[in-house]
């Protein structure tokens, strides 16, 4: 069972939503409803895939890992990296299966999303900021049924605060209505949209010749975007009916006008995690032990291993990688064109430069996703 | 005053901006004058200036949009 797809998926999300509901509208908590909602759904689609005893034991050895690094008085760098490493583990072995085979029966659905939860409680928990979190709002946190396929990448505090606060009638109606809409235009971008794309644009092209190529670049790059935006806003709607406000994952993001634009619109909580975890702390680094003769050059190299990391996540193959340091590449030159560039801003205020900066944005990054699709390599 | 004279001096380094360019209110992100990188030098710079840290892990971009909003972010992580 794949989540928020299929009548009796849709059926039981539905059943198992209304007393939440009901909860809401009597201005009750929702957090112990929201647990025990997450832990059966979890129950039923992982059940049913056969995944229960894998999520089970990935939720212990993540959710031990938080634990121990929230409860320890000043972890070392050493042990914090051991930490990382740990918990990057069962993703990293999911991952080698394209090379080792037998590693696939440890695929599990959501692994990658629910490893990011649990990296930023450790990495966090380093630098002194979550001290001895609570099992109950740890376990929901990792475990938060609507964002466990597909994201959008929830930060904990945030998370804590949500579930903590009180919300009257007014409040959760107004939550209800936008989640209900949301879940409803995310069905439609993701089941009905995507799927026509797919079935009446894609699916018909030849495999081979240049112009099949570039109709699949325009066409797969409008799938995904409606596909996971799709599956993106139907998390979220789910999540405002148990009173979490899941960040939103896309803000029109072929209106971009230059690339970090459209990092800024495009899997907007990824690449939020990836700033502030891995870009942020290795510029910081670089700035304070001064290792680049010019600071910029941090920055060059921080896009790059941020691109990289971001291309691996999705998969150990040769096109999430070279897709990945793509997008390093055009960051890095749309820095350097900013910098470089002392007409660059006025362009970009004028409404000709923006049709342009708006037009080769878009082309850049449909060229990344026919990369990323697997259709060239 | 001394923290808001330091952290408007540090912006101006920074983003480059002409003088009175750099209004309280004004949106550094969107005029595109503060990006990635400007963020995690300017709190470099804070820190080494005025001996106050602030994680980034922590900042959300609506807290530090603007320079008044800068000061603020940077009090209140003083008076931790």
């Amino acid at each position: 069972m794949t989540p928020f797809s299929g009548l009796l998926f849709f059926y039981l999300l539905g059943l198992l939503l209304l007393p939440a509901v009901v909860l809401g509208l009597l201005e009750k908590p929702l957090k112990h409803y929201g647990l025990l909602f997450t832990v059966v759904m979890l129950a039923i689609v992982f059940g049913i895939n056969g995944q229960l005893h894998l999520l089970i034991v990935f939720y212990l050895w993540q959710a031990g890992l938080c634990l121990i690094c929230s409860r320890l008085k000043s972890p070392s760098r050493a042990l914090s990296a051991l930490a990382v490493l740990l918990s990057l583990l069962p993703l990293i072995l999911i991952r080698l299966a394209v090379f080792f085979p037998s590693l696939g029966m440890f695929g599990l659905m959501g692994v990658s999303y629910m490893t990011f939860r649990a990296l930023q409680i450790i990495l966090e928990a380093r630098s002194g900021r979550l001290r001895r979190i609570p099992i109950f709002t740890l376990s929901y946190f990792l475990l938060f049924f609507p964002a466990v396929s597909s994201g959008p990448i929830d930060r904990y505090r945030r998370f804590e605060d949500d579930i903590s606060a009180f919300l009257n009638q007014e409040e959760y109606l107004r939550l209800l209505r936008r989640g209900v809409f949301k879940l409803m235009w995310g069905a439609f971008f993701a089941l009905g949209l995507s799927t026509l794309l797919w079935n009446l644009w894609l699916s018909p092209l030849p495999d081979k010749g240049f112009l099949p190529a570039v109709s699949y670049m325009y066409g797969y790059t409008f799938y995904l975007f409606f596909n996971f935006s799709g599956y993106s806003s139907m998390a979220i709607g789910a999540s405002y009916i148990l009173g979490v406000r899941l960040p939103e994952n896309f803000n029109m993001p072929f209106l971009s006008l230059d690339i970090k634009d459209f990092w800024s619109r495009w899997h907007m909580s990824l690449s939020a995690f990836l700033r502030d975890y891995v870009y942020t702390r290795f510029v910081r680094s670089c700035l304070k032990n001064k290792r680049f003769k010019n600071p910029r050059t941090a920055s060059y190299a921080g896009y790059f291993i941020n691109m990289a990391i971001m291309g691996g996540w999705h998969g150990f193959t040769l096109r999430y990688l070279i897709y990945g340091l793509y997008h390093g590449l055009l960051v890095s030159a749309n820095e350097a064109l900013e910098r470089g560039w002392k007409g660059f801003r006025p362009f970009r205020q004028k409404w000709w430069g923006q049709v342009i900066m708006a037009l080769a944005t878009f082309h850049l990054v449909s060229l990344g996703l026919l990369i990323f699709s697997g259709r060239l390599i | 005053m001394k923290i808001e004279n330091e952290i408007m001096a540090i912006l101006n380094e920074l983003t480059g901006a002409e003088a009175g360019e750099l209004e309280p209110a004004l949106d550094l992100f969107e005029t595109g004058l503060l990006d990635s990188f400007g963020v995690v030098s300017l709190f470099v710079e804070i820190e080494e200036r005025l001996g106050v840290s602030v994680a980034a892990e922590t900042i959300l971009r609506d807290e530090i949009s603007t320079p008044e909003k800068i000061v603020r972010r940077v009090k209140r992580a003083a008076e931790c």
